[in-house]
């Protein structure tokens, strides 16, 4: 735990193991938002990618997992500001791979059109930039969360459906959503400009479930951005993460390591 | 005691009764932390649904686990190879395996 910007957050490192190199890669992931914590991250990537020689370093967003719930404070400006001081915080100040999964790929590319130094690279898995089509489909999307989150119906669906596991995040998320202003909050970005969109020169890699949150247009990510490659997994939904962690492992590890490796040729 | 005396019982793994003692002790720190402590831990009890516990409270065994154990226990590691309805199922019986294999080869 530690306090950043008058918030106590919680967030785990594992150092690298046998690291190949003198400055092994370091890599940060960032959660998404609602029933999500750093354990998505903590309990499939995390462990291999110290395994493999990376230094791993991941955190609970403000109002999740285990970090304080502050009633307001929820634009994703506060998010991107959050994860500057805790980086500093850490000491570390080397530019990071960035791996963020949907609301917190959306964080990535916002920190990276703000502190272009500090970014080596952005994975970017179910996600997109904060741009005014986000911003209206993030407040439909949470709008639609608002309405039925009461609904026990849905509840007694879920658990039927999913199991009970998956109504208890729901009402989990649900209590976030009462307690904070996060869905008013969130849309409100602050978006970003064209000109910012360009400023993200590193490179992108953007992975997308067939049928995720891009399924209308699975290239929008990669037109918005001047160096971005798209690997899309079929069949698979807004998830990505949690259910094909193995597939994703393999793709983010040979992402980071081919651009390692070729800084140090 | 000699040296090898020493050797032998510290390469001995932990009885199985003794892990299960201690994860038991591990878990209910977890849940005094919301208020339940009245749940009788088996090796068959699940995590999710008997404990309602979320995977965030396995992030916190983890820490745990490789505090008592040693590193060579790392949770996450193993659950890395899982796949989500297995993590969801998780009882306690196989977070006692894995702990019993993990110290096996000390």
């Amino acid at each position: 735990m530690i306090e950043v910007r008058g918030i106590r957050t919680h967030y785990q490192r594992m150092p690298a193991k046998n690291p190949r190199s003198a400055s092994p890669p370091v890599v940060v992931f960032v959660h998404g938002l609602g029933y999500d914590s750093l354990a998505s991250f903590y309990l499939t990537l995390a462990a291999p990618f110290a395994e493999a020689g990376m230094e791993v370093f991941t955190y609970d967003l403000r109002a999740h997992g285990r970090t304080e719930r502050p009633a307001t404070g929820y634009r994703l400006s506060d998010f991107v500001d959050d994860l500057t001081e805790l980086l500093d915080l850490n000491g570390i100040h080397q530019p990071v791979h960035l791996v963020g999964n949907s609301f917190g790929g959306t964080i990535a590319f916002s920190f990276a059109a703000r502190h272009p130094g500090r970014v080596r690279s952005i994975v970017s898995i179910e996600a997109e930039p904060a741009t005014e089509p986000w911003a209206e489909k993030m407040g439909r999307t949470l709008e639609i969360v608002v309405a039925e989150m009461d609904n026990e119906e849905n509840l007694r669906w879920l658990a039927e459906t999913f199991g009970s596991h998956h109504a208890r995040l729901a009402k989990a998320a649900a209590a976030m959503i009462r307690a904070t202003s996060i869905v008013e909050e969130v849309p409100q970005g602050p978006l970003l400009s064209s000109a910012e969109l360009a400023s993200i020169t590193c490179p992108v890699l953007s992975i997308l479930g067939s049928e995720g949150f891009q399924s209308d247009d699975l290239t929008a990510v990669e037109s918005l951005l001047p160096d971005c490659r798209t690997e899309v997994i079929d069949g698979q939904n807004h998830s990505v993460l949690v259910e094909r962690h193995r597939t994703v492992r393999d793709m983010v590890l040979g992402w980071v390591n081919a651009l390692h490796d070729r800084a140090a040729a | 005691m000699t040296i090898s005396q020493v050797t032998e019982t510290a390469q001995q793994s932990p009885a199985r009764a003794e892990v299960l003692d201690e994860i038991r002790g591990m878990l209910e720190k977890v849940l005094d932390q919301y208020g339940l402590d009245d749940t009788e831990i088996t090796e068959d009890t699940s995590f999710h649904d008997d404990l309602g516990l979320e995977s965030i409270d396995l992030v916190a065994v983890a820490a745990m686990l490789s505090e008592r154990y040693g590193e060579q226990v790392n949770l996450a590691a193993f659950l890395a190879e899982l796949d989500l309805d297995q993590v969801i199922a998780l009882r306690v019986g196989l977070l006692v395996d894995f702990v019993v294999d993990a110290t096996a080869g000390r």
